[in-house]
């Protein structure tokens, strides 16, 4: 056990460190699954605020899917055919997908840019995992379902607000 | 560092974070050039300095709402399209505090500087989340790669 003052590997158990006498008392213990971390993995995706999600047809231009995103203040949109989830594209493909490439935004069509079967969330799944995919796959905007139901939107910035509500209790 | 989490993000100081240092521009760099940074570094932002002051921030954000319908020279220079004056945090805030600014203001980014209001870096809501992310490894990043697979029996079952 690793005294946290002065760095001995102390025997484990011990109460006090060894060489600088520091309260080792419980610092082995595993860590409780009650608080964030238990929420994290038994809590729901539910429990963050979903935004509903701005939509746009496939052959929407992207000066349309731009409009769109404005007016609703959003930073992405689910590309919809007949109800059935086809993609999603987001501020940042604006970017990368449509200005650096100097693609016509009047002329290109959103599910030309899009990017399509975005991985989704259900409702019933653990925030752990909204924070694994924002982590490890660089993913801003979250699409969450409900069974086979579109449910919404969780952007980043919902789960830092999740956090900031859940963690420090605001 | 051990402990929960609620502790940490009120004792760690923002300075402690790996900040993201390779996002400056001056004000009159032009559009075009904001673009490739912003499009290479795939932070999404870009702090707008004079000298070692921060005077603004470009964010894919400013991108979507003031310069991707517009039609605007590839030579505008950035000072022109980008957010003035961003809310910066100090770097010996504690991290909750600085949380507290960035969801209060709904910021992704916010510029980091010191007491002297000198920029040292920018905070941004990824490296916050993978910051609390690596703190609970075996809970949030030992994850399947695809959420959807999932054992049909118990193992050994």
């Amino acid at each position: 056990m690793l005294c946290p003052n002065c760095g001995y590997d102390n025997i484990a158990g011990i109460d006090l460190c060894e060489i600088c006498g520091s309260d080792l008392a419980g610092l082995d213990l595993p860590e409780s699954h009650f608080g964030f971390r238990g929420r994290l993995l038994t809590g729901h995706i539910s429990d963050i605020s979903i935004s509903p999600p701005v939509t746009a047809a496939p052959d929407a231009s992207v000066t349309e899917a731009i409009e769109s995103m404005r007016s609703n203040k959003h930073g992405s949109v689910i590309v919809l055919q007949d109800g059935k989830l086809l993609g999603i594209f987001t501020e940042r493909d604006v970017l990368t997908r449509v200005i650096v490439p100097g693609l016509d935004p009047g002329s290109t069509k959103v599910s030309e840019v899009m990017t399509p079967n975005p991985i989704t969330l259900d409702t019933s799944d653990p925030p752990a995992y909204a924070i694994h995919l924002s982590v490890a796959q660089g993913l801003r905007h979250l699409t969450i379902m409900e069974g086979t139901e579109l449910k919404g939107l969780i952007s980043v910035r919902d789960l830092l607000r999740h956090i900031h509500e859940d963690v420090l209790g605001v | 560092m051990s402990g929960a989490i609620e502790v940490i993000l009120k004792e760690i100081r923002v300075q402690d974070l790996p900040l993201q240092r390779d996002h400056r521009v001056s004000p009159s760099t032009p559009l075009s050039e904001v673009y490739e940074i912003l499009d290479k570094n795939r932070h999404g932002a870009a702090m707008v300095c004079e000298g070692d002051k921060v005077v603004g921030i470009f964010t894919d954000r400013d991108i979507l709402y003031r310069t991707a319908l517009e039609g605007l020279d590839s030579q505008t220079p950035v000072s022109s399209v980008m957010s003035p004056r961003p809310v910066t945090v100090r770097f010996d805030h504690k991290l909750a505090d600085a949380i507290k600014v960035m969801v209060d203001g709904g910021y992704r980014h916010a510029p980091v500087v010191d007491a002297d209001g000198h920029e040292v870096g920018l905070l941004s809501t990824r490296v916050i989340l993978k910051f609390i992310a690596d703190h609970y490894p075996e809970t949030v990043l030992n994850l399947p790669p695809r959420l959807d697979q999932r054992l049909m029996q118990p193992e050994g079952g």
